[in-house]
C-alpha cells in the first residue's frame, strides 16, 4: 500500500513536472517569434535573396526615410541558393502567411505565384508605374495571363567573356560551333554551367531560343521541336571536345568564375558578378574582353539568358496598398542605379542605363542593355518549376546525352511534368 | 598477466593511430577550411591559413546567432521533455508488470524506424493549420517523439539494473519516502539519464530535415538548416569559408561534450543494445 | 506481505482477491506513466502518416489549390510505373548495401581495437565518438569539400590521379556518399558491436586457445557465431537507417544530381519543390512500407537465430 501510493505521488510529481515544462516550452514558443512590427509604423516585410553589396540595405533605409513614418520596410533575408528561395516562399505563401507582405521575386516565379492566387494584380496606375520606360525582357517576365503580376527591379543577363590578350574579338554572329572549334584547337575551356540546376535549364533555353525554337508556349501548349536536339548537339559537343571545362557537370556560376580566372579556359559564359570580382587578381581585369551571347545558327541572331528580381506584392499582405507603395519606391530608377553601384545588378529601366553610376559600374553597359532587351525569357507557365526539373534531367549529364530522339523525352517528361505526374 | 611484446606495442599503437585520424581527418579538413581567407580556400592544403575573418564574418551575422539560439534552446527542451516522458515510460516498463509491454516496446521501435520525409509533408500542412509552422514548439514536438524510442530504450536499460530494494531498506531503516528516492534512488538513476540526455540531445541538435522543413524564419530556424543562407562576395559565390567556420562553432560544444562524457555515452549506448 | 514487497513485484501466491486488486492498481499506474509517451508517439507519427495517406488518395498540388480531386490509387500506379521510382530504389539500396557492409567490418575492427587494446582505450573511444557527435549535414560538407574539385584536398593525395573527379561521375558520386555515411555512423555499428563482443565469455578462448586454435578460427568460430544476435540487431538498426538517408545525398549532390537520387531526395523533390502533395504522400507511404518489409524480414531471421540460440544452449 505504502509502495503504490509512493509510486503515484511521485509519479504526479513528475507528470506535473513534465506538464509545466511544456506549458512553458509552448508559451516560449509563442513569445519567441520575429517580432515583425515597427514603433507604430506599420511594418512592411521584404524577403529578398541576401544582397552582399550593401544595395538593398541602402533602398531600404532611403525608402524608410522617404515614407516617414508612414511605413517601415524590414529587410528579411531569404537563402542564398534559388531553388530553396523559392521553396520557402512557396511554403509560406501556401500557408497564407500573412507576415510577408512584398516578395523579391525570382523572374521564373511570376505565373506560379500569380496562378496560385498568392500575389496582387498590379492595375490601372499602379500597373503604368510597373511598365513605364521598361526594357523588353524585363517586362515579359512580369506578364502573365494578359495581367501585370510585379514591378521589375533588377535584371541580369550572360555575356560572353574572353580573354582579350589570347583571342581575337569574337565576330558579330559567332556561333557556339565556330566557338567550341576555336577553343578545341587552342586547347583551352570554355566555361559554362551546366550541373544538375536552374543554371542548366538557363543555358538549354537560350540554346533553344536561339533556334527558334519554344519549350511551352504562352498557353502552356508544350512545343518542343527539333531546336531541343540542336540544343543537345551543341551541349554534348562542348561535353566531349577539347574545350570541355573540368568538372563540367557539377559546374556552376561560381565554378566557372574561378576557372577562368585560374587561367584555364579562353571562354567564358557567366553573368557581370565575375567583373567586379576580377579585380581582386592583380592586372587580370585588363586582360577581359566581352561581347554578345553567341547564336545557336547562324542566320538567327542569339538570344541570351534572362535573369533577375521583381517585385511582387503578396496577396496576404495586411495593407497592400502601403505595400505597392513601397515596392515602387523600392524599384524606383534612382534605387536601380544603386543597385547597380553596390551590387553588380543591372537595372530593368532603360533610361537609368545613361546614368552615370551604371555607366561607371559597367563598362559594357551599352551590351548589357541591349542583351536584356533581346534576351529570352524562360517558359512562362505556373508548372515552371516541374519543367525546369524536368529539363535538367533531360539535358544532364552533359557528355551523356543522346540528341537524337531528345525532342520526344523531352517532350514527354514536359508532358508529365505539366500535368502534375511523375517523371 | 601477459608480457606485451614490443611488436604487440608497435601494432597496437598504428592500430590506434589508424583509429584516431579516420576519426578525425574530416574534422580538421573542416576546421582548416574555416581558417582560410578566400584565395586560400581554393589551394587544396591543410591548415594554410590562419585568418579568423570567417569567424567575424559569422559572429555578426544576425541569421547565423538567432539559429544558434534556437539549436540550443529548440534541442535543450527537447531533450527535457522527452527524458521526463521517457522515464516515465521506462520506469513502467522496467519496473511494473502489465500487458501491452510488448505493445509499446515495439511501437517505440516502428517510431524508431519511421522515414522522417514520410511525414514531413503532414507535419507541414497540419502546422499551418494549428499555426504551429515555424515555432519552437513546431519542431520540439517531431524532436520529442523521434528521440522516445532511443530514451526510453536506454532508460529501461539502465532501470533494470537499479536494485530498487535499497530503497525499501533505506525505509526500513528510518527514511522518508522522499529521502529515500533522493539519497538512494536518485544516484543511481542519473548516469542513465544523463546518458539517455546526452543521446537525445545529439538527435535533436543534428536534425535537418525538419528543421529544413518546418521553418521558415530566424524564429525557429536551427543551425543546420541556416547554413544554407551563407553567402560569399555576391550571390553566385560559394561560402565555403563561412560554411565551415559555422560547421566548426556548431560542432565543438558536441566534442567538447562528448570527450568529458565518452564513458557515459558508450556506457548508453552497449546498454541499450544488450538488453534491447 | 513484507517479504512480497521486499521482493519487489514479481510475487508468487498471495490471495487471488489482493492480486487482482494490487496487479489492477500496477497496470492503472503504468498505463498512467506510459500515457504521455505513448500518446506522443501516436499523435505525432500515427496520425500524420495516417493523414499521408490521405493525402496520397488525392491529387493535389498546392498551386492549384482549386484543382483537389480524389483519384483513388492513381498516384500510387504512377509511380509504381515509372522507371524513376524503380531507378532510385535501386540507387537507395546500392548505396544501404555498401554502407551497412563497410561499416560492418570497419566497426568490427573498431570494436577489437577498443575490447582488446592494450592500452589508449580511452582516447580511441573519445575519437570514434566525434563522428557520432558531429551535425550530420557538417559531415557531409567536409567531405564535399574534401572532394571539390577546385578546392579539395584528396587530390593531392600521393595515390589520388588528378584527372579523377569523383563528384562529376555517378559512380564517384555514390562513393563519396557512402564514405561520408559510412564515416557518421561506423561508431555507432562499433559500440554496438563492441557490447556484443563484451558478452564472449573468455574462458572460451582460453579453452580453445589452450587446444592450439589460432586468433583467426577463434574469431571465426567463437566470437562471430556468439556475436550473432549483437551482429543482427547492429544490422537491422543501420540497414533502416541508411535505407532512409537524406542529409548527405542531399548535401553532396543536391537535387539528386547525377543520378544519386535516393527515394527521400525523390519524396522531398515531389513534396517540397514541386509542392504537389498527393503524389509526393504516395512515394512518402511507399517508402514506409519498404521499411516494414526490410525490418519484417530482418526481424524474422533475428527471431529465428535468437530460438536457435536458446535451441542450442
Amino acid at each position: 500500500m505504502k509502495r503504490r501510493s509512493e509510486r503515484s505521488s511521485r509519479a504526479i510529481r513528475v507528470v506535473s513536472g513534465a506538464l509545466i515544462v511544456l506549458a512553458s516550452a509552448l508559451a516560449a514558443g509563442c513569445g519567441v517569434g520575429g517580432d515583425e512590427g515597427g514603433s507604430g509604423a506599420r511594418a512592411i516585410n521584404w524577403y529578398v535573396f541576401n544582397e552582399p553589396g550593401g544595395a538593398f540595405d541602402k533602398a531600404v533605409a532611403d525608402c524608410n526615410k522617404e515614407a516617414g513614418g508612414k511605413y517601415k520596410i524590414n529587410y528579411v533575408k531569404l537563402p542564398t541558393d534559388a531553388n530553396q528561395q523559392r521553396e520557402l516562399i512557396v511554403r509560406r505563401l501556401a500557408a497564407e502567411d500573412d507576415s510577408i507582405d512584398l516578395v523579391g521575386m525570382d523572374v521564373i516565379w511570376t505565373a506560379e505565384l500569380a496562378e496560385a492566387g498568392w500575389i496582387l494584380p498590379w492595375e490601372g496606375e499602379r500597373r503604368q508605374v510597373a511598365e513605364e520606360g521598361k526594357l523588353e525582357g524585363p517586362l515579359k517576365t512580369v506578364e502573365y495571363n494578359g495581367k501585370i503580376w510585379a514591378i521589375p527591379f533588377t535584371s541580369n543577363t550572360q555575356l560572353l567573356w574572353y580573354r582579350k590578350d589570347r583571342v581575337d574579338p569574337p565576330p558579330d554572329d559567332f556561333t557556339w560551333d565556330e566557338m567550341i572549334d576555336q577553343a578545341s584547337e587552342s586547347g583551352k575551356a570554355i566555361e559554362v554551367q551546366a550541373a544538375q540546376y536552374e543554371g542548366l535549364t538557363v543555358w538549354i533555353n537560350s540554346l533553344i531560343a536561339g533556334a527558334g525554337g519554344q519549350i511551352v508556349d504562352q498557353n502552356g501548349e508544350v512545343k518542343v521541336d527539333a531546336s531541343a536536339e540542336r540544343a543537345a548537339e551543341i551541349e554534348k559537343k562542348l561535353a566531349t571536345s577539347a574545350a570541355a571545362p573540368p568538372g563540367m557537370s557539377t559546374n556552376r556560376e561560381d565554378q566557372a568564375r574561378l576557372g577562368f580566372e585560374s587561367d584555364r579556359s579562353d571562354y567564358q559564359l557567366n553573368y557581370t558578378f565575375i567583373y567586379p570580382s576580377a579585380e581582386a587578381i592583380k592586372g587580370f581585369q585588363d586582360k577581359i574582353g566581352w561581347a554578345r551571347y553567341p547564336r545557336t545558327d547562324k542566320g538567327e541572331e542569339s538570344r541570351p539568358p534572362l535573369g533577375g528580381i521583381n517585385i511582387g506584392v503578396s496577396a496576404y499582405a495586411k495593407a497592400p496598398d502601403l505595400a505597392f507603395d513601397a515596392a515602387e519606391c523600392l524599384a524606383s530608377d534612382e534605387h536601380q542605379a544603386i543597385a547597380a553601384e553596390l551590387g553588380g545588378l543591372p537595372p530593368t529601366t532603360e533610361a537609368v542605363y545613361e546614368d552615370e553610376k551604371v555607366q561607371k559600374a559597367f563598362p559594357f553597359s551599352d551590351l548589357l542593355r541591349e542583351s536584356i532587351d533581346a534576351a529570352a525569357p524562360r517558359p512562362v507557365t505556373p508548372a515552371y518549376s516541374d519543367i525546369s526539373l524536368a529539363i535538367q534531367k533531360s539535358f544532364h549529364p552533359p557528355e551523356g546525352i543522346d540528341p537524337n530522339g531528345l525532342e520526344d523525352t523531352l517532350r514527354d517528361r514536359i508532358d508529365k511534368a505539366g500535368q502534375g505526374e511523375i517523371f | 598477466m601477459e608480457q606485451h611484446t614490443n611488436k604487440e606495442r608497435l601494432l597496437w599503437t598504428i592500430g590506434i593511430l589508424v583509429v584516431l585520424l579516420y576519426a578525425l581527418i574530416p574534422v580538421m579538413w573542416i576546421a582548416s577550411l574555416s581558417f582560410k581567407t578566400p584565395a586560400e580556400v581554393g589551394d587544396g592544403k591543410f591548415f594554410s591559413g590562419f585568418s579568423t575573418d570567417n569567424y567575424e564574418v559569422i559572429f555578426n551575422d544576425d541569421t547565423f546567432l538567432a539559429a544558434l539560439i534556437n539549436s540550443i534552446g529548440i534541442a535543450s527542451i527537447a531533450t527535457l521533455i522527452s527524458i521526463v516522458l521517457a522515464a516515465m515510460a521506462a520506469y513502467a516498463l522496467s519496473r511494473l508488470d502489465f500487458a501491452g509491454k510488448a505493445v509499446i516496446l515495439s511501437g517505440a521501435l516502428a517510431v524508431a524506424m519511421f522515414p522522417p520525409i514520410s511525414i514531413v509533408g503532414s507535419l507541414f500542412d497540419m502546422w499551418r493549420a494549428i499555426g504551429l509552422y515555424d515555432t519552437w514548439p513546431g519542431l520540439i514536438i517531431p524532436y520529442m517523439t523521434f528521440t522516445l524510442p532511443l530514451a526510453i530504450y536506454t532508460l529501461s536499460a539502465f532501470f533494470r539494473e537499479i536494485p530498487w530494494e535499497l530503497e525499501q531498506a533505506a525505509q526500513v531503516d528510518g527514511a522518508t519516502p522522499f529521502q529515500a528516492f533522493r539519497k538512494v534512488i536518485v544516484p543511481l538513476a542519473a548516469p542513465g539519464v544523463f546518458t539517455a540526455a546526452i543521446l537525445v540531445f545529439i538527435f535533436a541538435w543534428n536534425d535537418f530535415i525538419f528543421a529544413n522543413t518546418l521553418t521558415s524564419t530566424d524564429a525557429a530556424r536551427t543551425v543546420p538548416a541556416a547554413l544554407a543562407f551563407f553567402t560569399g562576395a555576391s550571390q553566385f559565390e560559394q561560402p565555403i569559408g563561412a560554411i565551415s567556420a559555422a560547421a566548426v562553432v556548431v560542432t565543438v560544444p558536441i566534442i567538447i561534450m562528448v570527450l568529458i562524457f565518452q564513458r557515459r555515452i558508450v556506457a548508453g549506448l552497449t546498454a541499450g543494445a544488450v538488453k534491447g | 506481505m513484507s517479504t512480497a514487497e521486499a521482493t519487489g513485484t514479481r510475487t508468487a501466491a498471495p490471495p487471488k482477491g489482493k492480486v487482482s486488486d494490487r496487479k489492477k492498481a500496477e497496470r492503472k499506474l503504468a498505463w498512467m506513466l506510459c500515457a504521455p509517451a505513448v500518446i506522443v508517439m501516436l499523435l505525432v507519427t500515427g496520425y500524420p502518416i495516417a493523414y499521408a495517406f490521405y493525402l496520397s488518395l488525392q491529387k493535389f498540388d498546392l498551386r492549384f489549390p482549386d484543382d483537389k480531386e480524389f483519384v483513388g490509387l492513381a498516384n500510387y500506379g504512377d509511380v509504381l510505373s515509372s522507371s524513376t521510382w524503380w531507378s532510385d530504389v535501386i540507387t537507395t539500396l546500392i548505396i544501404t548495401v555498401a554502407s551497412v557492409a563497410l561499416e560492418l567490418v570497419l566497426g568490427m575492427a573498431i570494436a577489437l581495437v577498443m575490447h582488446r587494446a592494450i592500452f589508449g582505450r580511452g582516447p580511441v573511444r573519445a575519437a570514434i565518438l566525434i563522428p557520432y557527435g558531429i551535425v550530420t549535414v557538417v559531415a557531409a560538407f567536409a567531405w564535399k569539400f574534401a572532394f571539390d574539385p577546385t578546392s579539395g584536398f584528396v587530390f593531392g593525395l600521393p595515390l589520388i590521379s588528378d584527372t579523377w573527379q569523383p563528384l562529376n561521375t555517378k559512380g564517384g558520386s555514390l562513393l563519396v556518399i557512402i564514405l561520408a555515411e559510412v564515416w557518421k555512423t561506423t561508431p555507432f555499428m562499433a559500440l554496438l558491436l563492441l557490447a556484443g563482443l563484451a558478452l564472449v565469455p573468455d574462458e572460451l578462448h582460453e579453452a580453445a586457445k589452450v587446444d592450439g586454435a589460432s586468433t583467426i578460427q577463434r574469431f571465426f568460430r567463437i566470437t562471430l557465431p556468439l556475436m550473432r544476435p549483437a551482429i543482427l540487431v547492429a544490422l537491422l538498426f543501420r540497414t533502416l537507417d541508411a535505407f532512409r538517408i537524406f542529409d548527405t545525398p542531399f548535401i553532396i549532390q543536391p537535387g539528386g544530381a547525377l543520378g544519386t537520387e535516393t527515394v527521400s531526395i525523390l519524396g522531398y523533390n515531389i513534396l517540397i519543390n514541386r509542392v504537389n502533395l498527393g503524389l509526393g504522400s504516395a512515394v512518402s507511404i511507399l517508402i514506409f512500407i519498404c521499411v516494414i518489409l526490410i525490418a519484417t524480414l530482418f526481424v524474422k531471421g533475428l527471431g529465428t537465430s535468437t530460438a536457435q540460440q536458446r535451441g542450442e544452449v
